[in-house]
């Protein structure tokens, strides 16, 4: 009796066994002059349109899913899909509306540009 | 009580997730820094992978950041050697805050796992990723045997 409304309580969803793709950080380079900070990210065989660069509450994250397509059976395989993701802080002194991005063989360059207001000025000293 | 076969399945479910979770926690927690995934100048060569496709070989290398100018690709017989040189980019009037991307130039070989027709291989670049087709030689694809 009792086993039997067990039985009937129970889902029937078995659990989701989707593959998961490995996410892995992506090797950068950063950069800065008194203008902007710029980052290259290599993000080999990620297309345009699977990368997302967000900015939020001073976080950059930067995401692109790879994809890999290819025929026939792998004799040897050293790579394969992969989610690339990174988290970065930015100083709250980048300008989020001037942020761009290009990519290019498999290089994201992104770049920062700072604001007005936290842009390092040479200050005068005037005579007395 | 254990009245399915379903039930076990989400016990070990579970247990294979918390797994792979320890196992990337212990396997390398510097991941992100070293040459996991990459651009492997330190270990000498970019990654590849090779795919038997019956009539043809592929190969598929990362690349990030290579024009075409930068590789060299030699083929005789079955041993092929794929090289190149990865320039600095660093901008010009920068200064670096973190460089993880090595440059360098590098070389590696392969001896393919039959001969090629080395005058129909075909090269492309896109995104990073070079990608070769290799047709076999007459003598290496499959062939297809009647039964009398």
């Amino acid at each position: 009796m009792n086993d039997k409304a067990e039985l009937v309580k129970r889902d029937e969803t078995t659990p989701e066994r989707s593959r998961q793709i490995p996410a892995v950080a992506p090797v950068v380079d950063i950069y800065e002059d008194n203008d902007e900070i710029l980052l290259h990210a290599d993000m080999p065989g990620v297309a345009k349109e699977d990368i997302t660069v967000n900015v939020d509450n001073g976080k950059l994250t930067i995401t692109g899913i790879r994809k890999m397509t290819a025929t026939g059976a792998a004799n040897w395989a050293e790579f394969g899909d992969v989610e690339y993701r990174r988290i970065f802080s930015v100083p709250q002194a980048i300008d989020v509306g001037k942020v761009n991005a290009e990519l290019r063989d498999g290089v994201l360059k992104l770049h920062l540009p700072k604001s007005e207001a936290a842009k390092p000025r040479q200050i005068e000293i005037k005579a007395a | 009580m254990w009245t399915r076969v379903n039930d076990f399945d989400r016990m070990f479910g579970a247990m294979d997730l918390l797994r792979s979770r320890m196992n990337r926690v212990f396997g390398d927690p510097d991941r992100s820094y070293g040459n996991d995934y990459g651009w492997v100048v330190a270990e000498g060569a970019p990654r590849t992978n090779l795919y038997d496709a019956g009539n043809h070989f592929e190969i598929k290398a990362e690349v990030p950041g290579l024009t075409k100018e930068d590789l060299n690709l030699r083929i005789q017989g079955n041993y092929l050697e794929i090289s190149g040189n990865r320039k600095a980019d660093a901008p010009e009037g920068y200064k670096a805050h973190r460089v993880e991307r090595a440059a360098g130039s590098f070389t590696r070989s392969f001896t393919l796992p039959a001969d090629v027709d080395t005058e129909k291989v075909e090269a492309s670049l896109k995104d990073g990723i070079l990608t070769l087709t290799l047709p076999k030689a007459e003598a290496a694809k499959p062939k297809q045997i009647t039964i009398n």
